[in-house]
Order: C-alpha cells, then sequence, then structure tokens
C-alpha cells in the first residue's frame, strides 16, 4: 500500500463515529434482542450476557416450519401467508408504477400537449397528500363505492369463485392495497423519471426514427435502456414503500390478505407485548427489500449515456 | 429524372416563418451542399426532407412520389448527426446494425454487412467496444458506417464534421469525399464551413435568412455570385467590398471610391454602363490583387498595409483603402513593408459589381 491517507480531524471521525452508531445500533439491536426471551429482554439484565434462543423465530415462522416448536401449542401468527401477501403487494404495485411511471414521464417530458406544465406540477403536488389524508375517504370508496353486485355477472361469478358473502368490494383483496399502493407512488416515481429521460439526447431518438424505428420501439429499445438507472433508483424507492407501509395496508387488507407489517403488530396486545418476536419478525421484514435493493442497485450504473453524443 | 425535388417548401414555428418557399431540385447521385451562416435554415431544410419536422406548406417529392406526409422510416433515407447520436448502450457492431435488426434481415446478411462497411470505414477491430470508449473520429466514423449499412438511396448529413479538431475534420473531409465517389447515392449535406461545401459539393445551396440564394458548381458561384452575400460568404480569405459609383469619362466606364478610380473593361463596363443606378460596390477577391508598383492607377489600387498574416505558403495582408479594409493574398516569399502605401494591380476578369441598393450582380 503506497497509497497515502490525509491525516483527517478528529471530530471527523467522531462524527462518523456516530452517525453510523446511528444506522446500525437499532439494527444491532434488534438482531440481538430477537435471540433474547422476552424474560432477558424486558428484565434488563442487558448486555451481551444471555442465553441466545432461536424461539423467537420458531414463534415467528411457526406456519411454514416443518416441525412442532415445544414451547408453544397453537400456531397464531401466519407469517407465511403474510409474507407471500406481502410480496405479492410489493413486487406487483412496484411492476405497474415503474411501468405507468415511465410512460407518463416520456409523454411529459417529450410531447407537446395541452396542459402539460399543469399536469407535470400537479402530479408532484399530490405527493404532498398525507397517505393518512388519503385513507379515510379511499376506505369508505374501497368499501361502499367500488363495488360489483354479488348478483351481477362479474361479481357472482368471483363470489362463486372464491366464496364469502356480500358485494365483491376492493377492500381487502390485493387489487384494492396495489392500486393505492401505485397512487401514492406515482407522482414521484414520474417525477424522477423524467429527470432522467430529459437527459437522453433528442438526436438518439431521432437517429432511431431515421433508422427506421416506430414510436414504440424508440421508447422500448432507445429510450428505456438508458435511463435503467432511473428505472432502478425508482423500483427501489417503491418497492421498499409497499413493504414498509403499515396505516394502509391495516385499514385496507383483511384476515387473508394483511402483510408482515400488520403481523407485527398483531403482536402487540392489551396484555403482552411479545418483544422478541417482534424483533424476530423485524429481521425477516428486512431480509427481503435488502435482496431487491442488492439486485436492483447493480443497474445503477452513471454515465449510460456517455459516448452517446459529442460531450 | 431529378431524384428529389423540393417544391416551394416552408417552415414556420407559429407565426415566424423560416422558410420562405425554398424551391430546389437534385439530380440522381448528386452530391448537394446546403451552406450558409447559423439560423439561414439549412438544417431545417434537411429536417424537413429526413421526416424530423413537419412541412408547413410545399410538397418533398422523391422519385416523383410525395413524401412529406411519411414518416422518417418511411422515406428511405439514412442520415448523419452533428452529435453521432450512438446508442450508448450497444457496442459499435449493434450501432451499425441496428437499422438492419429493425427490418428483421437474416442474421447472416447483417453479419456480412456490418463487417463490410466496418471495413469500408476502418472499424473492424472496434465493432465491440461501446461508442462511450470510442474517439471523436471513431464515433464520427461509427455514425458513417451506421448510415452506410442501411444502404438507402438518400444520405443526409447534418454537420457531420464540425465536432471534430481542425486537423481530423480536414482527413475526415478528405475521407467523405472519397466515400462520396464509391458510394453511389443521393448525398444531401449542411455545414456552416464554406470549405468543407466547395471540396465536397457537385452543387452547392447558399441560404441565408430562409431563402436560397443562389445554387451551381462551386466553380460557378466563386466565379459568378449573383449577390453580395454570396460573393462574401464563399471564398477564404472573403471578398473585399468597396462602394463607389460608375462614372463615364471620355472613352471610358470607371468605378470612383475613396482612395480608388478603377477603369472597367470587357463584358464589366459593359453592364456597368446599362445600369441604371450609379451606386455599386466593387468587389475584388483578395488572390486578384498582386503587388505591381508600375500598374497605372486606373488598374490599381492604393493600399496601405498594415498587418501582415503569415500563414505558411501564403500570407494574407490586411491593408487600408479609404477607410474600408481590404485584404490581399500573396505568396510569402515576397518581403512587403509595413506602414506604407503600396499599389496593387487588379486582375481585371475578377472585378465584381453590386448594386448598393439591392446588393444584386452587376457583373
Amino acid at each position: 500500500m503506497d497509497q497515502s491517507y490525509e491525516r483527517q480531524n478528529p471530530a471527523f471521525y467522531a462524527l462518523i463515529a456516530v452517525l453510523v452508531f446511528m444506522s446500525v445500533g437499532p439494527v444491532l439491536l434488534m438482531f440481538v434482542n430477537s435471540f433474547k426471551l422476552d424474560v432477558d429482554i424486558i428484565g434488563g439484565t442487558s448486555g451481551l450476557l444471555f442465553l441466545p434462543t432461536i424461539q423467537n423465530y420458531e414463534t415467528a415462522l411457526c406456519d411454514v416450519l416443518w416441525y412442532e416448536p415445544d414451547h408453544m401449542d397453537f400456531c397464531s401468527l401466519k407469517f407465511g401467508g403474510a409474507f407471500i401477501n406481502s410480496l405479492i403487494i410489493a413486487l406487483i404495485s412496484t411492476a405497474l408504477t415503474l411501468v405507468i411511471g415511465c410512460m407518463a414521464a416520456y409523454a411529459l417530458v417529450r410531447f407537446r400537449f395541452m396542459g402539460r406544465d399543469t399536469v407535470s406540477l400537479t402530479t408532484l403536488m399530490v405527493r404532498m397528500v398525507p397517505p393518512a389524508v388519503l385513507l379515510v375517504p379511499v376506505f369508505g370508496l374501497w368499501n361502499n363505492e367500488f363495488c360489483l353486485d354479488k348478483n351481477g355477472l362479474l361479481g357472482g361469478a368471483i363470489r362463486d369463485a372464491f366464496g364469502g358473502r356480500g358485494d365483491v368490494c376492493l377492500a381487502g383483496t390485493h387489487t384494492g392495497i396495489i392500486l393505492v399502493y401505485v397512487a401514492m407512488n406515482l407522482p414521484f416515481v414520474i417525477w424522477i423519471l423524467q429527470s432522467f429521460i430529459v437527459q437522453v439526447p433528442r438526436s438518439l431518438e431521432e437517429a432511431a426514427r431515421v433508422d427506421g424505428a416506430g414510436p414504440f420501439q424508440v421508447f422500448f429499445k432507445v429510450v428505456l435502456p438508458l435511463i435503467k438507472p432511473g428505472l432502478a433508483a425508482a423500483a427501489i424507492f417503491t418497492f421498499r414503500i409497499a413493504w414498509n407501509e403499515y396505516l394502509l395496508a391495516s385499514a385496507l387488507s383483511d384476515r387473508n390478505t394483511k402483510t408482515v407489517p400488520i403481523l407485527i403488530v398483531n403482536n402487540m396486545s392489551e396484555f403482552n407485548v411479545e418483544w422478541g418476536v417482534i424483533m424476530a419478525t423485524g429481521m425477516l421484514l428486512a431480509i427481503p427489500p435488502i435482496i431487491f435493493t442488492l439486485f436492483a442497485s447493480r443497474q445503477i450504473i452513471t454515465g449510460m449515456t456517455a459516448g452517446a453524443v459529442k460531450g | 429524372m431529378p431524384k428529389i425535388h423540393l417544391e416551394r417548401l416552408v417552415k414556420r414555428y407559429g407565426a415566424v416563418e423560416v422558410l420562405h418557399g425554398i424551391e430546389l431540385e437534385m439530380a440522381d447521385n448528386e452530391f448537394t451542399v446546403l451552406v450558409g451562416p447559423s439560423g439561414c435554415g439549412k438544417s431545417t431544410t434537411l429536417r424537413m426532407i429526413a421526416g424530423l419536422e413537419s412541412v408547413s406548406e410545399g410538397e418533398i417529392w422523391v422519385d416523383g412520389a410525395p413524401v412529406s406526409h411519411l414518416e422518417p422510416k418511411a422515406r428511405d433515407l439514412a442520415m448523419v448527426f452533428q452529435d453521432y447520436a450512438l446508442y450508448p448502450h450497444m457496442n459499435v457492431a449493434q450501432n451499425i446494425s441496428f437499422a438492419l435488426r429493425l427490418q428483421r434481415r437474416p442474421k447472416a446478411e447483417i453479419e456480412a454487412k456490418v463487417r463490410e462497411v466496418a471495413e469500408m470505414v476502418g472499424l473492424t477491430e472496434f465493432l465491440h467496444r461501446k461508442p462511450g470508449a470510442l474517439s471523436g473520429g471513431q464515433r464520427q466514423r461509427v455514425a458513417m458506417a451506421r448510415a452506410l449499412a442501411k444502404d438507402s438511396g438518400i444520405f443526409l448529413f447534418d454537420e457531420p464534421l464540425s465536432n471534430l479538431d481542425a486537423k481530423l475534420r480536414g482527413q475526415m473531409r478528405a475521407e467523405l469525399a472519397l466515400m462520396s465517389q464509391r458510394v453511389e447515392k443521393n448525398m444531401i449535406y449542411v455545414t456552416h464551413d464554406q470549405i468543407e461545401a466547395m471540396t465536397l459539393a457537385d452543387r452547392i445551396v447558399v441560404m441565408h435568412g430562409g431563402y436560397i440564394q443562389q445554387q451551381g458548381t462551386p466553380e460557378d458561384l466563386f466565379k459568378r455570385p449573383v449577390n453580395k452575400f454570396v460573393a462574401g460568404f464563399l471564398g477564404s480569405p472573403p471578398m473585399n467590398f468597396l462602394d463607389g459609383e460608375i462614372q463615364q469619362r471620355g472613352d471610358g466606364i470607371f468605378v470612383t471610391g475613396a482612395g480608388f478610380d478603377l477603369r472597367l473593361d470587357g463584358p464589366v463596363a459593359a453592364a456597368a454602363a446599362s445600369h441604371g443606378a450609379r451606386e455599386v460596390t466593387l468587389g475584388v477577391r483578395p488572390s486578384d490583387l498582386r503587388q505591381d508598383e508600375e500598374a497605372p492607377a486606373e488598374r490599381a489600387l492604393a493600399l496601405d498595409v498594415k498587418v501582415s498574416e503569415y500563414i505558411g505558403a501564403q500570407s494574407v495582408l490586411l491593408c487600408e483603402c479609404g477607410g474600408a479594409k481590404v485584404m490581399v493574398e500573396m505568396n510569402s516569399d515576397s518581403r512587403i513593408p509595413l506602414g506604407q502605401s503600396l499599389h496593387f494591380a487588379v486582375n481585371p476578369t475578377g472585378v465584381h459589381l453590386f448594386d448598393r441598393q439591392s446588393e444584386t450582380a452587376i457583373h
């Protein structure tokens, strides 16, 4: 190593240490506590001196384990189902958001139409509305308005296939939650992708048109590959939000469609807070976004358009 | 039969008309250069031919068929862009074959074609590189190869050399000239550089302010410009202009102004005599002036030599004649003392006269 490092101010290192502690600390705490019994956690016989146990994970994962854990006699947590719900909702809403978002962003950047600037501005303003404000009207709409009559053709078919009573409504379905997430994330995704599409030189699209590409070929073969970093960033963002969202999901899901964050809160009751299980589920909850981020961030290569045009 | 015909082409952006009825015919396999200062409408004209700009009025005919309503892909043309416009996510081979792949040609044919054009422009060993890893000149070649691979009848160039440095530009210009001889295509080339225009063109079209000023062979335009703009635009260093008036004295016709009194003869004199207005602008190219102290005053200009610019074999003298600037091109070997008034003989066949009001050529 002949690389010499410039001596930094000690305060600089102290600041970094504090920042690292602040971001890693809670994760570490959660990790450690997920291997403790509730007694150890609450007892405050603190520190790292305890007998590690996987009991919490067994409890959290009881419905997917192939054996029945000794310490429990009834499996009340349906982690497997909730995990699959979370995956379905997060992945589909991310995919939908990206597809709609990149097309909308492209149209806003490249096409001239009446009210373009207004549309561009209002999409971002929608983003300013807090989800809690959305909750009440959406809850009402999903439960009472956007329903198919159970005696109707389509509604009847769905009722026959899936069972249940009452009209077929969006409330309590994956579709209902996915729609809300798409609506919630779209403005930001459009906004992010707009800034990426603006950077694609117009002459590239013109060259493609002269080369014989139709509008869709120009979009899919030239523009889309060039904004891949933007798509990856937007995907990480939407997936994370959809995966972690609690408020809307708690109101709009039912027993069969609830997501993992709601499952975690179910461990709190008026009699008991099962900290160990909460921590274990939290650790499990964190895994998919990490994998997703690692995968997506590989697509973020800066300087994608280098060499396209004379710089 | 002319291959491309622009019929009274008009382009408007809102209320602003930028092209005013362009009328142009290009013969088969002709190298046409549109040249003019920036903002003269030459690029707009090219982009209208390409289909990248809509036509406000008029029609573009290719082989007798109207095409102005067609999408670019339906027009059988290839284009080289000023900024190259290479697809950065594709390597050189993919860039070149993009158009062919869109046409779903057989794979073997595409490969053969890519190899052929890559060899033609000297890119064979770079086929697997991305454009980002190429130099400016190589990118330029890729852009050229991409257009060549398409095998279309019309080739459009939108200032393809303007982003290269001077040396590379000269080299690419020569290669282009060579290529245009080998490839039998209808080429339309837009540039603001009159040297490119003069060296490459079969036919030059000089544009200014949205109008075609003059079109013809390079020699035609250089020797017989129809107006002051064309005369001043083509040629380097540019033509000298001196304001004067036509006078008839005795048996001779003279053009007289501050610091000169030149006798006209031959066809110039006849044209000047029959011209109504007396106020004219005299135009003489720097290469039509030759230092000669013995020359009679009525055949020469008396110039105050201010600066000598040494270029190599040639030098350009910056002089003054009655307040107007005059440039003289001459052999570097002859020593010219600066700061003196010297006589320069005017080549009688190099005298141009322009009406001062309308700026059109009298002769």
